[in-house]
């Protein structure tokens, strides 16, 4: 099995970023990952949706960056909200007890609706 | 799918991003890197540590840490961990001692007998407490942890050693160089006409066998029998050596002796070069038979003895002796083209041609030869003869 390179793309919406993760998030490139969230933080930005409708699965290392972002937001009392999920990724956050420190919507739009609404 | 079932599935899989982390090709610093990661992600750690063991400070150094206090780190005694057991995590609750890096958990690293380093862990995002089961999975972590970081310091250690080896071996070359030159220091003094006229050589010859594509060792090798070549002078008394008038047939044979008993001197030391001294002892012989001390011609002259005699007539012939002027370079350049197949060799004078036109031309970083010929010299001049000598060399003579 070809592993994709893994990379992130954004964009601003708002006072929310959007975040896009592409690929397996298992090894140190995943780190990008990390610095992406880190700069809109510096921004001033607290409210971050990670859409993983290109990242079907993770593993330890990933979810360690994830573990990161989830602390960097909660240091400035922000708010993660992780949207197209795979089962694999949902059932592996749920598992570890990840799910209770995230907004979980099936869809960008639903987390960014939610976020605006300013129920956050 | 039970939710113990995907946690032990999860854990197995985390073993397997460490065994990967482990086993990369990265370097060391990003295989400790991926290994931290695979450690927090798996336990959920929001603080963590690695320190590594350095025997002969006998302290720790912290390899990578993630929020905890350095200084905290720092005051980790080494001696107070190796008395817990190897590889196995602890609980740390209110031990004083472990208690000030403000670590839940610690976990000595061990392989065999050999304390390596420690982790460190505190702070689970899920807050609850740490399993037995987290406690198992780590003492197998910390196992693979501790070969990992072994092996690496095992590494470092043969890499230093090599290091130090390598700049032994520098040294003793140097001292060896330097022994060299006061021995052709000591040659060249005997015979006031002929100063400097082993480095020369030395430095002629290396630049021929370097051009013919020889390994930097023999290279090295060649260069050597240049500044010793002439070894032999030193048993000849100065009063002959700096004779004005020409030499009697018994003189002649005298001189001649030199290359013999360079020979003889040479053949006492274990070179680590092959050929050193059958290079000084037929520096004189000429492809024609006609040269001395054994007369041996053609094929009986190896490429490293048609260097030296190439390297040692150019000099001779533009250096001042007592019984001629010296000639000017291109004049010499001339003579050797002159005794081409009766004294010198065809592919030789032309690489000797080659080499020194490049250092006219300024392809060559560090000449070799250039340097020491005569400052009044015109280079163009030169340069116009060399060009001519080599496409006249280069061209393959016809067949008869
Ligand atoms: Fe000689
Ligand atoms: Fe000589």
């Amino acid at each position: 099995m070809k592993s994709v390179q893994f990379n992130v793309t954004s964009r601003l919406d708002g006072d929310v970023a959007v975040i896009y993760p592409k690929g397996y998030l298992n090894n140190l490139s995943g780190e990008s990952l990390v610095i992406e969230c880190g700069i809109y933080i510096g921004k001033g930005i607290t409210k971050i949706v990670v859409n993983f409708s290109e990242t079907d699965l993770i593993n330890s290392i990933g979810i360690s960056m994830l573990l990161q972002i989830i602390e960097d937001l909660r240091n400035i009392k922000g708010t993660i909200c992780c949207t197209n999920m795979s089962k694999f990724l949902r059932d592996t956050f749920e598992m570890l007890g990840l799910i209770k420190h995230m907004h979980v919507f099936p869809v960008e739009s639903d987390a960014l609706k939610y976020l605006k609404a300013g129920k956050a | 799918m039970s939710t113990e079932l995907k946690k032990a599935l999860f854990n197995i899989s985390a073993l397997a991003d460490l065994g990967q982390a482990i086993t990369s090709e990265n370097a060391f610093h990003e295989k400790i890197q991926s290994v931290f990661y695979v450690i927090t992600g798996t336990f959920l750690a929001n603080r963590g540590a690695i320190l590594s063991y350095d025997k002969s400070a006998k302290k720790l150094n912290t390899l990578l840490q993630k929020g905890f206090d350095s200084a905290d780190l720092d005051r980790v005694q080494p001696d107070e961990l190796m008395s817990l057991g190897k590889n196995e995590p602890c609980l740390i609750g209110t031990d004083p001692v472990l208690a000030v890096s403000g670590a839940e958990i610690l976990v000595p690293l061990w392989v065999r007998d050999e304390f390596i380093g420690a982790l460190l862990l505190s702070g689970k995002l899920t807050v609850g407490p740490y399993t037995l089961e987290d406690l198992e999975l780590l003492n197998v972590i910390a196992n693979q942890i501790a070969i990992a970081l072994n092996n690496h310091s095992l590494f470092m250690d043969l890499a230093e050693k090599l290091e130090e080896n390598r700049r032994l071996y520098e040294e003793m070359r140097h001292i060896y160089h330097g022994t060299l030159q006061a021995f052709a220091a000591a040659i060249d003094a005997k015979d006031a006409y002929t100063q400097n006229h082993s480095h020369r050589v030395a430095k002629y010859s290396a630049a021929i066998a370097r051009e013919l594509g020889w390994s930097e060792h023999d290279v090295e090798g060649i260069y050597v029998a240049g500044y010793l070549h002439d070894v032999g002078k030193l048993a000849i008394s100065n009063d002959l050596l700096n004779k004005v008038t020409p030499f009697t047939p018994e003189e002649r044979a005298e001189i001649r002796k030199h290359s013999t008993t360079s020979h003889n001197i040479t053949s006492k030391i274990k070179f680590p070069w092959k050929s050193v001294e059958d290079m000084v002892w037929h520096h004189h012989e000429r492809l024609d038979g006609r040269g001395y001390p054994d007369k041996l011609a053609n094929e009986s002259l190896s490429d490293g003895v048609r260097i030296l005699s190439l390297a040692d007539s150019f000099d001779a012939m533009t250096s001042q002796r007592p019984y001629r002027k010296k000639m000017d370079v291109p004049a010499a350049i001339a003579e050797l083209k002159k005794c081409l197949e009766s004294q010198f060799d065809n592919k030789i004078m032309l690489v000797f041609c080659k080499v020194l036109d490049k250092e006219i031309k300024g392809e060559l970083p560090e000449p070799d030869i250039l340097p020491h010929l005569d400052k009044t010299s015109d280079l163009s001049v030169i340069s116009a003869l060399l060009g001519g000598i080599i496409v006249e060399l280069s061209t393959p003579k016809s067949g008869v």
